[in-house]
């Protein structure tokens, strides 16, 4: 038996079931995003139309949520990187025993089932929650905050879910920083956080970059968080696509919604391998 | 050389941080085991009475029959599937390895609520919505890209030159995989596998939109009855689902020292 015939036998039937079962399933959201809809009728056939990503980019509310989406991944990438870049700093240049259980600290919430990480959450930020409970107790606060249902409840929420990518993607990137160059900047009479800013933070930029287009794109993508901590209200992308599917029934719209969420995510993807290339040549 | 060594200050904000991941997990439990329906610190007392709940309830029981056919059936797929596709791949069997194997990831790239409503209007049209088998099948895409993966890095670490010495011995194809080179991936397949009975144990944003009414599975029950507000029996289950986790990540790193692979 020829090699070639071994591979389309070993690898044809995955590559069948993903045609099959993927493939052509997402292209063929492409026709209905140009299909109108009628409220009642459902997909009017034979029609074509840009409306549906129009509205995208001309309907105030579509383009709220739309900026929400990104503001939120922005917001979120941002906080993974300040909260996780001193984490990974200590796993990497602390104690070499607290290396182990640090960094199984780190992904241990990352196996826990997301539904249930989302919950915890409800259970510490609603009206009636842990943290509103506590600051009444205390009189710190008269009213319950609201945490919920608001950009608030995303952004802690969010980053407490993307946080370990953020700190792994960190951690890879400071373990290649050879530390006698930081030595060598201090032994020229750096100072530490000269050493720091100078040295260790440009040579982890890489990590950086890919640690932070990783949590973006996770972040506008993300359904179920959202979903759990906005309630059926507090809108973005993703939870709009649901809705447009499964309550209104609008599926052009929420195809055409599909196929701008991938757009973005995939450009951003390619953007940054882009640098990343052009960065890796330089050096 | 102090130079690099975290300070006092680093070593705070990171260990708050860290404390900061476990909060949620912690809740969970204390809510669990706490008698009032809602939170309070310290817990006014402790009972084992939502776990009774869950644990005689159908609807949560047959939600998690349903979860773990899935999730089993999907890595048992995944890995047969995978694990043929990758040893094609770095065998160069085929022309365009490069492409076929971002391929494969394919699905990882795409975010997952796209995949959901690719997959809703696709088995609505042609007659497969509500099907078992059909959910299966969404589970195994996007269960795959991680079995695809871990198989094609530990595949990189083996020396092929024992399989050949097995086929010149006389063994077939198959038995040289068998014997020799798939005891040695095993430990990463295992990491593998993991991964993707994790990732399907987890998964709403496909399954939401593909399952039935009767296809109910824990994640999806937990996402919607939140809706109705915080039940303690949600925190139960939620608690079951820690201990599993919790159990099956100890009893793989016993079976391979799986860390390493993380």
């Amino acid at each position: 038996m020829s090699n070639w015939k071994a591979g389309v036998l070993l690898f044809g039937p995955l590559a069948l079931l993903l045609i099959g079962v993927f493939l052509v399933p997402v292209l063929l959201l492409a026709p209905t995003s140009f299909h109108e809809y009628a409220p009642g009728v459902g997909i009017v056939a034979n029609s074509w139309t840009l409306e549906n990503y129009a509205r995208i980019v001309t309907d105030d509310y579509y383009r709220e949520v739309v900026w929400r989406t990104l503001y939120l991944g922005l917001g979120v990438t941002v906080s993974c990187l300040l909260l996780g870049y001193p984490v990974a700093y200590l796993i990497v240049r602390g104690p070499a025993r607290l290396r182990l259980p640090l960094t199984l600290l780190v992904i241990f919430p990352l196996m826990l089932n997301l539904v249930v990480r989302s919950f915890g959450w409800i259970a510490l930020l609603s009206n009636r929650g842990l943290v509103n409970n506590f600051l009444i107790q205390t009189g710190l606060i008269g009213a319950p905050l609201k945490l919920m249902f608001n950009l608030t409840g995303l952004m802690i929420g969010m980053t407490h879910i993307y946080l370990p990518f953020m700190v792994l993607m960190l951690v890879a990137a400071l373990q290649n920083v050879p530390r006698d160059v930081e030595a060598a900047a201090a032994t020229l009479g750096s100072s530490r956080s000269h050493v720091f800013t100078s040295v260790t933070l440009p040579l982890t930029a890489p990590g950086i970059i890919s640690g932070s287009i990783l949590v973006f794109v996770l972040t506008i993508s993300a359904l179920v968080t959202p979903r759990m901590l906005g309630g059926p209200t507090y809108k973005v992308m993703a939870t709009l696509i649901y809705d447009e599917y499964m309550q209104l029934l609008d599926w052009p719209s929420g195809s055409a919604l599909s196929f701008s969420l991938t757009v973005i995510a995939i450009a951003i993807i390619w953007a940054s391998s882009r640098i990343t290339k052009r960065w890796a040549g330089m050096a | 050389m102090n130079e690099s060594k975290p300070g006092l200050t680093i070593t705070s904000i990171a260990l708050l941080v860290i404390l900061f991941l476990q909060l949620p997990v912690i809740v969970v439990v204390l809510a669990a085991f706490s008698s009032t329906s809602y939170l309070t610190i310290p817990p006014q007392g402790l009972t084992l009475k939502w776990f009774a709940k869950v644990l005689s309830d159908p609807v949560y029981l047959d939600a998690i029959r349903i979860s773990l056919t899935l999730a089993v059936g999907s890595t048992v797929v995944s890995l047969v599937l995978g694990v043929a596709a990758a040893y094609a791949l770095f065998k160069r069997m085929l022309p365009g390895t490069e492409a076929l194997t971002s391929f494969l990831m394919a699905p990882l790239i795409l975010p997952s609520v796209v995949i959901g409503v690719a997959l809703l209007q696709y088995y609505s049209l042609i007659g497969w919505r509500g099907s078992f088998a059909a959910l299966l099948l969404a589970h195994v895409i996007i269960t795959v890209p991680y079995i695809v993966r871990s198989a094609l890095a530990s595949l990189a670490g083996v020396d092929m030159s024992v399989e050949e010495a097995a086929r010149v011995l006389g063994a077939n194809g198959f038995t040289a995989f068998r014997l020799v080179t798939l005891p040695l991936i095993k430990p990463g397949l295992v990491a593998g596998a993991l991964f993707a009975f994790v990732t399907s144990m987890e998964n709403v944003p496909v399954t939401i939109f593909v399952a039935s009414a009767k296809q109910t599975t824990l994640p999806i029950l937990i996402f919607s009855s939140v809706e109705m507000g915080v039940d303690p029996s949600i925190a139960a289950v939620s608690t079951l689902l820690i201990v599993a986790t919790v159990f099956v990540l100890w009893l793989a790193e016993r079976w391979t020292g799986f860390h390493r692979f993380i």
